[in-house]
């Protein structure tokens, strides 16, 4: 169960996520053919303004293909997930998801997080359940999108101290 | 060579529903269904910049007591969405937002989703005469019949009559 410890970092297991952490996480990206116009059409949201450009001319909501919401969520998700997930067992839900402006080809978005609440986790030791509030912002520095998710993260004095007792037994 | 024939005059094959058809209660189970392959979530874990080792790397989703990699749940969210665009939201109007979403199970690849979804709330909106605004509950199984995802979801519905 511990042998892949190496595999993912440190300073991300449930004893790190003290309620009111802050965090701006380090990497940014832009929104473009791949991310919306092919995922929208991949996840089979049969909604045109998000992959026709001939139709969106002229809409309330801007010139240009629209990017699915939640295309702008999970890849708000995304850009938090080394930092919030890397150690999770399971993602468990989210909840106050709020798209606030709408987002276009060439934007550019950047996430926040807060540590909202941290608790134990329901018949099991090994774990505890984080819930984070989450921001994304485009490069006009306007929130798009928010929303809150509650993760099963390992607790590093289970995994990590598991790891390491295995270490020093099969060392030579 | 013109192609002498009057386009203009071919009806829409239109889709999707206005505010009128969602009346309280009612439920429509979407169409299509989607099996997720190992393809889809590896795109889509990738292009969202989720590169966590539960999605993409086999041997460690096994070494935490999967069979397989874990679908990332955004890609069941987006899909079940997805499936359900052409009966909800098709027609116009923003996406404002979605609560109680509950990954209840995890997803492998090979799984196949299905997804319905029921009217909880339905009102005009008060600073859009045009439209209303629309509440879903929609629930997702895999192809065992067991509960994968559920949530509820809000978006500003036109109302007939309108582009």
């Amino acid at each position: 169960m511990t042998a892949h410890v190496h595999l993912t970092g440190d300073g991300n297991y449930f004893e790190d996520f003290e309620v009111g952490r802050r965090m701006r996480h380090a990497r940014s990206a832009t929104i473009d053919e791949v991310e919306n116009n092919f995922i929208s059409k991949q996840v089979m949201n049969t909604a045109q303004a998000h992959w026709n450009e001939a139709i969106t001319a002229g809409s309330s909501f801007g010139d240009g293909r629209l990017v699915f919401g939640l295309v702008t969520g999970s890849m708000t998700v995304g850009l938090t997930s080394q930092d919030t997930a890397e150690n999770a067992l399971a993602e468990l839900g989210l909840d106050n998801v709020r798209f606030r402006k709408p987002v276009h080809h060439g934007d550019t978005l950047t996430a926040y997080t807060e540590v909202l609440a941290a608790g134990p986790a329901d018949c099991r030791d090994d774990a505890g359940v984080v819930r984070f509030r989450h921001w994304g912002r485009n490069q006009h520095g306007d929130v798009v999108c928010e929303l809150e998710r509650t993760v099963l993260i390992k607790r590093a004095g289970h995994w990590r101290r598991d790891a390491a007792s295995r270490e020093e037994v099969v060392s030579p | 060579m013109a192609v002498d024939v009057d386009f203009d005059s071919f009806p829409v094959a239109s889709k999707g529903n206005r505010f009128e058809d969602f009346s309280e209660g009612r439920t429509f189970p979407h169409h299509w269904g989607r099996t997720i392959t190992a393809g889809d979530n590896a795109i889509f874990s990738t292009a969202t910049c989720n590169w966590n080792p539960m999605h993409l790397n086999a041997e460690y989703a096994k070494a935490h007591g999967h069979d397989d990699v874990v679908v990332n749940p955004m890609l069941v969210l987006c899909t079940v969405v997805g499936l359900s665009v052409e009966d909800l939201s098709e027609s116009g109007g923003p996406f404002l937002g979605m609560s109680d979403v509950v990954f209840h199970r995890p997803v492998h690849p090979g799984d196949t989703l299905t997804a319905s979804s029921s009217v909880t709330e339905a009102r005009e909106s008060a600073s859009r005469p045009n439209a209303g605004v629309v509440t879903w509950h929609t629930k997702a199984h895999n192809q065992r019949g067991e509960l994968v995802v559920d949530y509820r979801r809000t978006n500003l519905v036109v109302k007939r009559g309108n582009p």
